[in-house]
Order: structure tokens, then sequence, then C-alpha cells
């Protein structure tokens, strides 16, 4: 007997026009730790960038689900993603975010691993008295079953039971592709990483990346302060890209974008952005026409909010952001949050893009508390249980068309389905992707 | 030779900290020069902050009053969920150290403790750090030409808004 039935918590009858998500998947503890335990904890999800931890010996630290991890270069320049807990006593062995060392010992009784994670040292192993059955243990760090990389990005799975990496991305690591391109060099973060927390499901994030229709709604004292600066044009106020673009606009006409989905939960949702100088990419426009051609090069440029399902999201809008969800309780999320940036670009495109990152993405800004306040909103009317279902889920529902269409063409791109839109169609028929992921990963608990 | 003593210029650091306990925005912003720079690191790692603003990510970072103008706009835009309710503030700052002093300009050193009443969760957060001052004189009177704003608990909870540093 599985504890929950999925037709009470997702009603996906796509013949009938119908998909709804039910109030109890924001709000449930029981349902919450099976997600930790089936979506975060049993499949792929990402953990960093290789450029964390570049040199020997370098390593980085964090969590799959609840569990701490560390991903660590060894001596001779292999990656690997361990489970950062000493095998002894169980306690966390490195407690620090990042840094470079040979040897991690144990704070509480000295064990010794190496940067591959090998035992090294059991602090007076000889004199202990252990019988042979422990010497027979792996005393080693555990290494995370599944760990790989595409461009950069690395992802881990605690659950050995899953796709290839390569099956997982499909195709959308032709998206990661139009980030990781930007320069020869790869990418890299932005020093200084910044964290938030809200009080809400960490659903409402996951959708909130892919949801266009709240832009104008939710931030209309931004767009206001941005139309106000577009006016001026002082040397005093960042100019912005998402200023420069009218894919958002009411009153923008014939085809502003849309939206794609992928296998396995991963979305997209674009808008048009023209090629121009309100973009810290611009100086590079030329040369990566020349490089990749004029029609990913204007992808490049194009707004994207990636979704990797269930915990990376990159968006380029109005600066570059990598993000990584962490949830911490069914009302707890925990964001992680970076600028990402082409490696070599000059000094004045990297202060233009962290200046426009700046106002737009942090909590302490003028754009992302407005949604962080809504989610708190959102999560306060989950506890409804009369009408449990949303009806959050619906847009776009007649104009999403299986596989691609002209704009994914240009990039070769073959999503599952898609739709191009104008600005106020606002597709929400995309986040039926990530709930059928998500029924996916919970099939073993959602009958 | 215009100097100002400590005392003075602590005062002015307790003026600004009641204007933003008032949420009285517009005596704030009169308190700064026009080309003013504001500035509040991130966190590079657990134990350094970023201290490149053209290199790497601040938490906030404007140079020019016209910024914080821009956020004063927002906050009473009637536009912004975040600053609809608006939180109950009240700032304390303590240790108080004059660092130089020259014709016409002083440099501070501070420490901060904010706490904000989130009226709309009610829920209460408490911000702390250091302050960097410089005053200088302007059009007679001593302004704010610099504040670096060190905040030590940087995992915000949803948001954090100029009145609550």
């Amino acid at each position: 007997m599985k504890p929950f039935v999925l037709r009470d918590l997702v009603d996906d009858r796509p013949r009938e026009g119908v998909f709804r998500v039910s109030r109890t998947l924001f709000r449930d503890p029981n349902l919450f730790s099976l997600e930790m335990k089936h979506i975060f904890e049993g499949g792929w999800v990402f953990v960093g960038l290789t450029s964390q931890a570049e040199r020997p010996h370098d390593y980085f630290t964090g969590f799959i689900g609840r569990v701490p991890i560390i991903v660590s270069r060894n001596g001779t320049g292999e990656l690997r993603c361990l489970v950062n807990v000493c095998s002894h006593k169980g306690v966390r062995l490195v407690q620090r975010l990042s840094g470079n060392a040979r040897l991690h010992v144990c704070p509480y009784h000295g064990w010794t691993f190496d940067s591959a994670g090998a035992n090294r040292n059991i602090k007076w192993q000889k004199g202990g008295c252990y019988a042979a059955a422990f010497d027979e243990e792996d005393h080693d760090l555990a290494s995370v079953a599944r760990f790989g990389e595409y461009r950069g990005f690395l992802f881990a799975s605690l659950n050995p039971d899953v796709p290839s990496l390569e099956d997982h991305l499909g195709e959308t690591r032709k998206l990661l592709d139009l980030i990781a391109d930007k320069s020869p060099e790869g990418l890299e973060l932005v020093p200084g990483r910044v964290c938030f927390t809200y009080a809400a499901n960490w659903k409402m994030q996951l959708e909130n990346c892919s949801d266009q229709y709240h832009f104008t709604s939710t931030h209309p004292s931004y767009i206001r302060i941005l139309e106000q600066r577009a006016q001026e044009q002082t040397h005093e106020v960042v100019q912005s890209s998402i200023g420069a673009a009218d894919f958002w606009q009411e009153t923008a006409s014939g085809v502003t974008g849309g939206t794609m989905s992928f296998d396995h939960g991963h979305v997209l949702n674009w808008g048009i952005m023209p090629v121009s100088s309100a973009n810290a990419d611009f100086e590079r426009a030329e040369q990566l026409a020349q490089a990749f051609g004029q029609e990913k090069r204007n992808w490049m440029f194009n707004m994207r909010n990636l979704t990797i399902f269930p915990n990376l999201q990159i968006a380029e809008n109005a600066s570059s952001q990598l993000r990584v969800i962490r949830p911490l309780a069914p009302d707890l999320t925990e964001m992680q949050t970076w600028c990402i940036a082409p490696k070599g670009e000059s000094d004045r495109a990297r202060a233009f893009r962290i200046r426009q990152y700046e106002d737009f993405f942090n909590p302490t800004g003028m754009a992302t508390p407005d949604d962080t306040v809504c989610y708190e909103e959102a999560q306060l009317g989950m506890a409804e249980q009369e009408r449990p279902w949303l009806q959050g889920h619906a847009r776009g529902m007649t104009a999403s068309v299986e596989g691609g269409n002209a704009y994914a063409d240009m990039i070769d791109l073959k999503p599952a389905r898609s739709v191009v839109a104008n600005a106020q169609l606002c597709d929400e028929s995309l986040f039926a992707s990530y709930y059928r992921a998500w029924a996916e990963r919970m099939a073993e608990v959602v009958a | 030779m215009t100097v100002l003593s400590t005392g003075d210029a602590a005062a002015l650091l307790y003026r600004e900290a009641l204007f933003l306990d008032r949420l009285d925005f517009d005596s704030w912003l009169s308190l700064y020069t026009p080309d003013c720079l504001f500035w509040m690191p991130a966190w590079r790692d657990d134990g350094t902050q970023t201290e490149d603003p053209e290199r790497e990510l601040s938490l906030i970072y404007y140079r020019g009053r016209r910024n914080l103008e821009d956020r004063v706009k927002r906050i009473r835009s009637g536009f912004s969920v975040a600053s609809r309710v608006m939180p109950r503030v009240s700032h304390m700052i303590g240790n108080v150290l004059g660092e130089t002093a020259d014709d016409g300009r002083v440099n501070l050193a501070s420490v901060f403790t904010v706490n904000v009443q989130d009226v709309r969760t009610n829920r209460a957060h408490v911000y702390f750090g250091r302050y960097e001052h410089e005053l200088v004189v302007d059009e007679g009177t001593w302004k704010i030409s610099r504040k670096v704003i060190r905040l030590m608990n940087d995992v915000v909870p949803t948001m954090l808004d100029v009145y609550g540093i």
C-alpha cells in the first residue's frame, strides 16, 4: 500500500485539457520527507561547477537532499563527489564551504581521509583491540553513487539506479552549451555567494523561474524604476537588459518568446531580447556570431530561464544567475545564488553584469523580495483543505504542441513540447513537466 | 579648518539611525552627498568578504544617492508587495571610533544591531555587523559620503531592505 495516490495530488488529463495540482503538494510534511528521499536523494541533482575546485586538492561542500557532501579534486586532478561524513561516528568531516587540503582530519576522533576520500589513518588503530571483522570493513568516505560533468556543470545522484547523466540532461545540454559557449575558457561563479531563505515550499521557486505571467504584476515597482532610468540615462544608474527588451510588455506585438519542456522535468521559459549593449555579453557579440553562427548567437542573447529538475535554475534575463534550491521543510526553502559569468570577459563587462545582477536578483535588491513575499503568501493559502486544486497550471493548454518549433530548430533543439507565445500568453502548461517528473521520481510511494 | 569631534560625528550616525527607525526616508536621504557610496559587500566564503565590487558580487552597491532615491521610490510606490506592510525597525549603534580626521573629512568605525519586526509575518529578525562611515563637509554641512555595511548574518530571511541595515 503506497501512502499517497497520484490522482489526489496531480489531476493530469491531457485529453480533457485538464492539468491541476493539489495544495497538498506544497504543505504535507509526510510528502515532504518522501520528496527528500525520492526526488533529492533519489536521482540526479546539481552539485556545483568544476571551476569551484580547479586545483589539485581543492574542494567545496554542500548537500544532496539532507546528506552532507564534499566535491574534492585529488592530487592527480580527478574530481570526486563524496559523502562528507566520517565513517567512524558519522560526524560531518569538513565544515568549511570551500578550501584546499590534502588531508581531512575528523574533528571528533581524528580519523584521517585524503582528498580522494580514502581513509589514511585511524587513530591508535593498532592499540584499539579491533576484531578482524572491523579490519574487513571499508573505512573510506562513501562515494556518491553517480557523479558526472557536462560542460563544467556537476551533477550527482545518491541512487545508483538512474539513467546516465547524458540521458538525464538530454536536449537541455544544448541550453547549457549556450551558457558555456559564451567564452572559450568556460564559465565561472563570480566571487560572492548570496544565500536566503523563504517560508514556503520549494516548488514555489521551481515554478516562479519559468512563470512569465507574474513579471508585470509582481514587479511593477521595479519596472517603473527601469522606465525612469531609461528615460534619464544618467551615468549613476545601471542600464537594464530587461528594460531594453519588450518581450514582457503588454503592448509588444507578434511572437515574443515561449516555453519548452523536456524529459525528466526540465523546462525553459524564453523571450526575445535584442543583441544590444544593454547585455553584458555584447562585447563578444561579433565573435560569438563568427564562432557559432548568427542564430545560436542570437539565442545566447535571448532571455532564458532554465530549470534542470529538481534543483538547478539558470536565469539569463536581467543579468546571469545560477541558483540552487535546497528544501529545508515543507514551508521553508534555502536558496543559494551566484552570478555566473564567462571567464575572461573584460573588466567593464564584468562590472556591468554584476551591477545589473544586484538590483534584480539579490534578496537585498528590488525584485526578488517581491517574489519571495508572494511565495510566502501562497504558502498561507496552501492551508485551504476544502478546495484542493490550484488554478495556476492552465494557461497555454491549447497552444502547447508536441515537439519543437522554428525557434527551437535554430539551435537544433528538440523539446518534448513547446509553446510559441505572444506577450500575453504566458504559458503555464510547461509546469506539467515538473509534476510529471515529480510523479516519476515518487512512483515508489505515490500510486 | 573644519573638524568634527568623534562625539559630533557619532551623533550624525545616530540621527541616520533615528530617521531609518522612523521610516523618514527624505530626512535619511538628505544626510548623503549626491555622489555617495553605499556598499554592503557579500561573503566570498566562510570568513572573507568580497573586496572588489567591480569584479565581485555585493549585496548592495550604489555609487550615487540617485540609486538610494530609487530604493525609496520603490518602497513608497504602492506596487511592491514586499514593502506593503512596512516592518518596524530599531537601530542600535555602538563602539563608535574615529579612525581618521582631516580637514572636512572624518572616517568612523562602528557596530550595529538592527531589530526588525516583520509585521506581515509576525516574525522578528535581527541583523548585525559593522559600519564604516566617511563624513565630509558638503555645502557647509556634514554629510555621509561613504557607508560600508558589513553584514555578519548574511543568510537573509526572505528579504532585507535599506531600512533593515
